[in-house]
C-alpha cells in the first residue's frame, strides 16, 4: 500500500492505547487515540481514519453508545474491544453496526487479523468474481463451490448462506444476521434452519477430523469464515 | 293507651265541635302512631281508631249503626285517610331511620379507612380496625393473620382483646379456607360463642376476624353486612400492604442485581485490561526478541502464565455470576456435535497431551440450550479430566439423548476420586486432596452452576476398572427430525 492508513483508537486505558499504539504502527498504521467517546467522535469527524478500535467499557458515554451515534453517519470499519463478559454486550455492539470484536486479553496476531479482515470491506467482494481461501473456492458468476479442486454440490440455501459468509470473510456474521439475509427479515428468530444448514454445509466443505475448521461457531454470537492467519 | 287518652278527650270536646271535628283528633292519633310504631301496630291503631271513633262519636252514638249518608261517607273517608296516613308516615320513618343507619355506616367504615388504612404501621392500622368493630358493634374482637406459607396462624393477633380459643381456631380456619363466615350468628355452626369472618382482599383472604358478642346479643341482617364489609375492608388493607412490602422487596433484589451487574463489569474491566495490557506487550517483545532459546522459552512461560491467569480470573467471575444469581441461560437452538467440538477447541493446549474421542451418535436432533454456557461446562471437565489423568491416555466426550434430556459425559483414564470425596467435588473452591498445584476448586463449581441454571443436574462417579465419569444432565427442547427433513 503507497499510502499508510490511519487507525483510531478509542480507549480510556493509556496503557493500552500505548500498546495497541506499537502492534499498528508494527504494521503500517498511523495511530491516532482518543480517551473517551466525545474525543473519539470529534476526532472521527475531522481526521477521518480508515479504521476505529472502539472499546466498550468507555467511561461517560459508553462504546455501544458512542458507536450508535457514529453509524448515524459514518461507515467506517469498527472493531471492537470488549472483555469476556458473555455473549449478550458483543451481539448489542454488532447489531448496532459494528464490523468485528476482539476480546481482551487479545493477542496481537488474532488482533491484526481481525484488522485486515473489518478492512477489506471496503473492498468490495462483488468486485471479485472468484473468492479463493484456503482449499476452498467460490466463483459468484457460475455460482459454483470447489474443494481442493473438486466441485462440491450445495443446495442454494448451502450456497447462499456460504455467499454471505464469504462476503464477510474473517469477519463474525451474527445469527440475526445470516437469517435475515439467507430467509428474509420475517426469519430473524428461526435460528433451528440456520443451525441445520451451517451443519450440512460444513459437512460438504470441511474436511473431517482434526484439520484447520473454515466454519468457526462463536457461541451465542454467529458464524465466521475463517481467514488464513499470516505468520510474519 | 294514646287511644284511651284521644277517646277521654274526644268526650269532652264532642259537644263543642261535634263528631266530625273529633275524626281529626283521630287522625292526629294515627299520624304519631305512623312516626313510632312499626307497620302493622300503625294500620291496627288506625283500624281502631275508625270503629270508635264510629261507635262513640257518630250519631247515633253508641252504636256502629250510622244513620246519615254523609256520616257513612265521612266514615268510610276517615277509613281510608286513616289507614293511608299512618302507611306513608310509617313509610316516611322507616327511609329516615334506613338513612340514619346508612350515614352510620359510612362513618364507621369512613373511620376504619382513615385510621386502620393510612396508619403508618400496620400493626398500629389492625388494633384502630378493631377498636372500631368493638365500638360499633358492641362486640370483643380478635384477629387471625395469615402467614408467609398461605396458611392461617394459630396464634392470636397482637391487637386483638380476648385470646382466641382452639375450637374458635378451627372454625376460623373453616372460615379461612372456605372464604365464607362461620360460627355465631351465621349457617355453619351458629350455637358457637364466637362469629368469623374471612379478611377477603382483592385476591386471597389475608387472614380471620373473630368477634365475641355478649351471649343475649341479636345481630339483625344490616349489622351482619356491615360487620362483613368491614371484614372486606380490613382484608383489603392488609393485602395493600402485603402487596407494598413484597413490591419493596421486590425492588431491593432489583437494586442489588443491578449492583451486582455493575460490580462484575468493574472488576472484570479492572482484572482484564492490566492482563491485557500485559498480553499485548509480550508479544511485542517476542518478535524483538532474537531467536534465541533462552529468551523465546521465557516469553512462553510469560504466556502461559498468563493464559493461567486469565482462566483464573474467568473462573472467579463465573462464579460470583452464578452466586450472585445473574446467570440466565439463553436458550437457542444448537448442533451437539459443534458443541462438543468447540468446548474441545476452548480447552486449547491444556488438552493437547491427550487423546480425546468423541462418542456422539450423528442423528441427535438440534437441541435448545445456552452454547456458550454448556461449552463452558464441558471445557471444564475437558480440562479437569486432562489434569487428574496421566498425559496421553484418553478422554472420551459422549452425548445421547434420554428421556427429553441431553447427556453429556467426559470419562478419563486417571486415578478416579477417592470416595470419600464425591460429594464435595461440586462445592466451591473445594480441592481433591491428591490435586496438583494450580487450579482453585472453581472449575466443577462452575460446571454445576451452569447446568443448575438450565434446570439440569451434574454427577460424578469412578469406573470400573479405573478413571472417572462426569455426566450433565439437561433437560430439553429437541427439533422434531421432520423439520430437520423438511429443511434439507
Amino acid at each position: 500500500m503507497s499510502e499508510k492508513l490511519t487507525a483510531l483508537v478509542i480507549d480510556d486505558e493509556k496503557q493500552i492505547r500505548k500498546l495497541l499504539r506499537i502492534i499498528l504502527e508494527d504494521q503500517d498504521y498511523r495511530v491516532l487515540e482518543a480517551e473517551n467517546g466525545r474525543q473519539g467522535l470529534a476526532d472521527l469527524a475531522q481526521r477521518k481514519p480508515d479504521v476505529v478500535l472502539l472499546d466498550l467499557g468507555l467511561p461517560e458515554i459508553d462504546g455501544l453508545t458512542v458507536l450508535k451515534h457514529l453509524r448515524e453517519w459514518s461507515h467506517v470499519p469498527v472493531l471492537v474491544l470488549s472483555v469476556r463478559d458473555g455473549p449478550a454486550d458483543k451481539v448489542a455492539a454488532l447489531d448496532a453496526g459494528a464490523d468485528d470484536y476482539v476480546t481482551k486479553p487479545f493477542a496481537a496476531v488474532e488482533l491484526t487479523a481481525r484488522l485486515r479482515a473489518v478492512q477489506r470491506r471496503s473492498q468490495s467482494v462483488d468486485d471479485e468474481p472468484v473468492f479463493h481461501m484456503a482449499h476452498l473456492t467460490i466463483d459468484f458468476t457460475s455460482r459454483t463451490v470447489a474443494v481442493k479442486g473438486e466441485e462440491v454440490k450445495l443446495t442454494a440455501t448451502e450456497y447462499a448462506l456460504l455467499k454471505v459468509l464469504a462476503q464477510h470473510a474473517g469477519k463474525v456474521v451474527t445469527h440475526k444476521h445470516l437469517l435475515r439475509e439467507v430467509w428474509g427479515p420475517n426469519a430473524e428468530e428461526q435460528s433451528q434452519y440456520l443451525r441445520v444448514y451451517m451443519n450440512h454445509l460444513r459437512k460438504k466443505i470441511e474436511s473431517p477430523g482434526k484439520a484447520e475448521k473454515l466454519l468457526r461457531t462463536e457461541s451465542g454470537i454467529g458464524y465466521r469464515l475463517m481467514l488464513p492467519m499470516k505468520q510474519e | 293507651m294514646a287511644t284511651g287518652a284521644v277517646t277521654a278527650v274526644s268526650f269532652l270536646v264532642a259537644p263543642m265541635t261535634g263528631h266530625v271535628g273529633i275524626a281529626l283528633l283521630y287522625l292526629f292519633l294515627v299520624v304519631l302512631a305512623g312516626l313510632t310504631l312499626a307497620r302493622w301496630t300503625v294500620l291496627f291503631v288506625a283500624s281502631a281508631s275508625a270503629l270508635i271513633w264510629n261507635f262513640l262519636f257518630i250519631p247515633p252514638r253508641f252504636t256502629i249503626y250510622i244513620e246519615k249518608v254523609e256520616d257513612v261517607m265521612l266514615f268510610a273517608m276517615f277509613f281510608v285517610v286513616a289507614i293511608a296516613l299512618g302507611h306513608t308516615t310509617n313509610k316516611l320513618r322507616g327511609s329516615q331511620l334506613a338513612q340514619q343507619q346508612r350515614e352510620l355506616r359510612t362513618a364507621a367504615l369512613y373511620e376504619l379507612v382513615r385510621q386502620a388504612g393510612l396508619a403508618h404501621d400496620i400493626d398500629a392500622g389492625l388494633g384502630a380496625a378493631l377498636a372500631l368493630v368493638e365500638a360499633t358493634f358492641g362486640v370483643k374482637a380478635a384477629l387471625l393473620l395469615r402467614l408467609k406459607d398461605h396458611t392461617l396462624s394459630r396464634e392470636t393477633h397482637a391487637a386483638s382483646s380476648f385470646k382466641i380459643e382452639p375450637r374458635a381456631i378451627e372454625l376460623a380456619e373453616h372460615a379461612f379456607a372456605g372464604k365464607s363466615p362461620t360460627g355465631r350468628f351465621t349457617q355453619t355452626l351458629p350455637d358457637a360463642d364466637t362469629m368469623h369472618l374471612p379478611l377477603k382482599g382483592r385476591s386471597a383472604v389475608m387472614g380471620v376476624l373473630v368477634i365475641l358478642p355478649a351471649a343475649e346479643k341479636r345481630f339483625g341482617a344490616p349489622e351482619k353486612e356491615l360487620i362483613e364489609t368491614f371484614a372486606v375492608l380490613i382484608g383489603t388493607i392488609l393485602e395493600r400492604d402485603h402487596l407494598l412490602a413484597a413490591l419493596k422487596h421486590a425492588e431491593i433484589i432489583e437494586a442489588s442485581e443491578r449492583l451486582q451487574r455493575a460490580l462484575l463489569q468493574s472488576v472484570s474491566h479492572e482484572l482484564k485490561t492490566p492482563l491485557a495490557a500485559v498480553q499485548a506487550g509480550v508479544e511485542t517483545l517476542t518478535g524483538a526478541v532474537s531467536a534465541d532459546g533462552k529468551e523465546e522459552s521465557a516469553v512462553l512461560e510469560i504466556q502461559t502464565a498468563l493464559w493461567r491467569l486469565d482462566r483464573v480470573i474467568n473462573n472467579l467471575l463465573n462464579m460470583s455470576r452464578i452466586e450472585s444469581g445473574v446467570v440466565q441461560p439463553m436458550l437457542d437452538w444448537c448442533d451437539v456435535g459443534e458443541l462438543i467440538e468447540n468446548s474441545i477447541d476452548l480447552a486449547g493446549a491444556a488438552i493437547h497431551e491427550h487423546r480425546i474421542s468423541i462418542d456422539s451418535d450423528p442423528t441427535l436432533p438440534m437441541v435448545k440450550l445456552d452454547q456458550a454456557l454448556v461449552e463452558q461446562c464441558l471445557c471444564n471437565l475437558l480440562l479437569n479430566a486432562a489434569a487428574w489423568s496421566e498425559s496421553q491416555s484418553s478422554i472420551t466426550v459422549g452425548a445421547r439423548l434420554q428421556a427429553n434430556q441431553l447427556l453429556l459425559t467426559v470419562q478419563d483414564e486417571g486415578k478416579g476420586m477417592p470416595p470419600a470425596e464425591l460429594p464435595r467435588i461440586f462445592d466451591t473452591f473445594y480441592r481433591g486432596q491428591a490435586a496438583k498445584p494450580g487450579g482453585t476448586g472453581l472449575g466443577l463449581a462452575i460446571v454445576d452452576g451452569f447446568v443448575r441454571a438450565h434446570g439440569g443436574k451434574v454427577r460424578a462417579a469412578n469406573r470400573q476398572p479405573q478413571g472417572a465419569e462426569f455426566e450433565i444432565a439437561i433437560p430439553v427442547e429437541t427439533l422434531p427430525a421432520t423439520v430437520t427433513e423438511k429443511l434439507a
